[in-house]
């Protein structure tokens, strides 16, 4: 398959601080996850990518043409970039239709891809409302309708679930799967594993600036398997709950945050973890309110595969 | 001129529009635009209440047009023009970095240049309506006696032309002050109060370093002035003809150079 994104020794440092240090890789249709933890590379990577910064050693070509400075490639091209920032005063309709005008396209196609857009991200019934009074998940919703509101073939995606409650993220996920359907290339980024392995098993691994590894999820997931996993759980009776986990071999640890009512809970099996946790609440009628995997969780990964 | 080139230039002149269609309102209903139009409002408070003192009174002691020329040359040209425009000027860039809003409008298919100039056109716009609307407000109060007079309206429509002509160079310079400035407020005010309002006093050739110069030199004089005639002093007027060209020549000039630094320069947005 023809690669649409190529990048060629790409280096960046600010000052004396290296952002991304000699990547060179080639981006394939479909969905390719950029993993790794806050501070790894992982924005810098896209910003360049997507021309909003300039490499000092290294070259990018998406689809053949050079990024920088080169807007006609934009028509094709849908970003949501990682700032939570926004036009507070414009509401979601107002934002996403001035937006799309920047298309050159009519009227009658401006107001039928802005409703497309932000009837995907179920915001229509709030999108006269100003940006300000929007919710976190909400925005994020909107960075993501902005992206995708010109139908592009090249999405790229910096931390898209981020903030989203596990509906919202479910539902984008299934969008993202969709546009793969459609033959789109798509760049996503994250710090969650599981967020990454729910939509792609194309991943690139980013520490420190450098790719550290690349290929199918498996292959990292073996890398990783081994390496104990910490879940943090905020329910409500947690005593109650642990006296059920101790009776699986896969849990190693278990920690009480009593102020928090939570629990942090170490495993080195993350599968049977999760397969049996939902059985739990539901049997001992536990109500939950959180059910989080620390970033620390991946930066300890990391680690440990450096270690290796 | 080839056929690619008009398609560039057209393609360019369609992205300002869209820029300025999608800034105009945005810039409109901005907090600081609110504080703005208080501000420029301030000469119709000013004339009314010089207005009805002078109906309460029974005699009046200057003419209204006498008022109206010395707050040109006291309120709008002096302060007025040199805020609105610093504080527009400077934010058509500084406030997609600040408002970290910038690759919104960096990933779109139009040329950086379009993004300046579509946002230096809706902000330059909003900011002319302001000092217009100010002035022909003041104005109609302060002559509100003599409005049969058609001699004055000429005076009305001169200050406004070189008002609106002050604040469209005034915010090309900002603009392009703004583009790689981090510190573009303080250098303003630095500029603004400080060498314009100097080197305009200054005899000679010097006084042609101030766009205050050519602005002044195009003001209509009346015996009015007299009030202020320390603001004229010294001042050796350009022709009119020559001093419109050399504020265009000026606006041109920043707005290019403004365009060329925002597309090569790198803005980083801090996290």
């Amino acid at each position: 398959m023809k690669p649409v994104i190529e990048v060629q020794n790409l280096s960046r440092w600010y000052g004396n601080v290296l952002g991304l240090s000699d990547v060179t890789l080639q981006i394939e249709p479909g969905i390719t996850g950029l993993l790794g933890p806050n501070g790894a590379g992982k924005s810098t990577f896209l910003r360049l990518i997507t021309g909003q910064i300039k490499p000092n050693i290294g070259s990018v070509w998406i689809s053949g043409q050079k990024v920088r400075n080169n807007y006609t490639l934009f028509q094709d091209l849908g970003v949501c970039p990682e700032q939570d920032s926004f036009y507070d005063e414009l509401s979601g309709w107002q934002f996403l239709t001035g937006l799309l005008r920047l298309y050159h396209l009519s009227k009658s196609e401006i107001l039928a891809k802005a409703s497309k857009a932000l009837d995907i991200v179920e915001l229509t019934p709030d999108k006269d409302r100003v940006i300000r009074s929007y919710s976190r998940g909400m925005r994020q919703r909107l960075k993501v309708a902005q992206a995708i509101a010109h139908e592009p073939e090249i999405l790229i995606l910096d931390e898209p679930l981020n903030g989203l409650d596990p509906l919202s993220r479910r539902k984008i996920i299934r969008l993202i799967k969709s546009y793969k359907e459609e033959g789109k290339t798509i760049v996503v980024s994250s710090h969650v594993l599981p967020e990454i392995e729910a939509m792609t098993k194309r991943i690139i691994l980013i520490h420190q600036g450098k790719i550290f590894a690349q290929g199918d999820i498996h292959y990292i997931r073996d890398l990783i398997e081994s390496h104990p996993h910490i879940i943090s759980i905020k329910c409500s009776r947690p005593r109650e709950l642990v006296s059920k986990f101790i009776q699986h071999d896969f849990i190693l640890k278990v920690n009480f945050i009593p102020d928090d009512d939570s629990l942090l809970v170490e495993t080195n099996n993350r599968d049977k973890f999760f397969g049996l946790l939902p059985s739990l609440f539901v049997e001992n009628n536990i109500e939950v309110f959180e059910v989080t995997s620390p970033d620390d969780n991946l930066q300890a990964v990391f680690d440990y595969l450096i270690g290796q | 001129m080839t056929q690619s080139n008009v398609g560039k230039l057209k393609h360019l002149w369609n992205s300002v529009w869209d820029v300025f269609y999608f800034f105009f309102p945005l810039v409109r209903r901005a907090r600081k635009s609110k504080v703005f139009y208080f501000i420029s409002f301030l000469p119709v408070i000013l004339a009314g209440i010089f207005k009805f003192s002078q109906i309460f009174t029974g005699h009046p002691r200057f003419e209204g047009i006498y008022i109206f020329s010395n707050m040109i040359m006291g309120f709008y040209l002096q302060f007025l023009i040199l805020i609105l425009a610093l504080f527009y000027g400077t934010s058509v860039c500084s406030e997609e970095l600040e408002g970290k809003t910038l690759t919104y409008l960096t990933t779109r298919p139009v040329p950086k240049s379009a993004i300046i100039l579509g946002k230096y056109a809706a902000y330059t716009t909003l900011i002319a309506l302001m000092v217009v609307f100010g002035l022909v407000f003041a104005f109609l109060i302060l002559n509100v006696d003599d409005l049969l007079n058609f001699s004055l309206y000429k005076i009305l429509f001169r200050s406004m032309a070189v008002l609106v002509l002050g604040l469209i160079c005034y915010t090309a310079f900002f603009t392009m002050i703004g583009t790689f400035l981090k510190r573009s407020i303080m250098f303003g005010l630095i500029f603004s109060f400080g060498w314009e309002n100097v080197i305009q006093y200054f005899p000679g050739s010097t006084q042609r370093f101030a766009i205050a110069h050519y602005l002044k030199s195009l003001l209509p004089t009346t015996q009015a002035s007299e009030g202020f005639a320390f603001l004229l002093f010294r001042l050796e007027p350009t022709p009119p003809t020559l001093a419109v060209l050399i504020l265009f020549l000026i606006t041109a000039v920043f707005l290019t150079l403004a365009c060329v630094i925002f597309s090569w320069q790198e803005y980083i947005l801090q996290d």
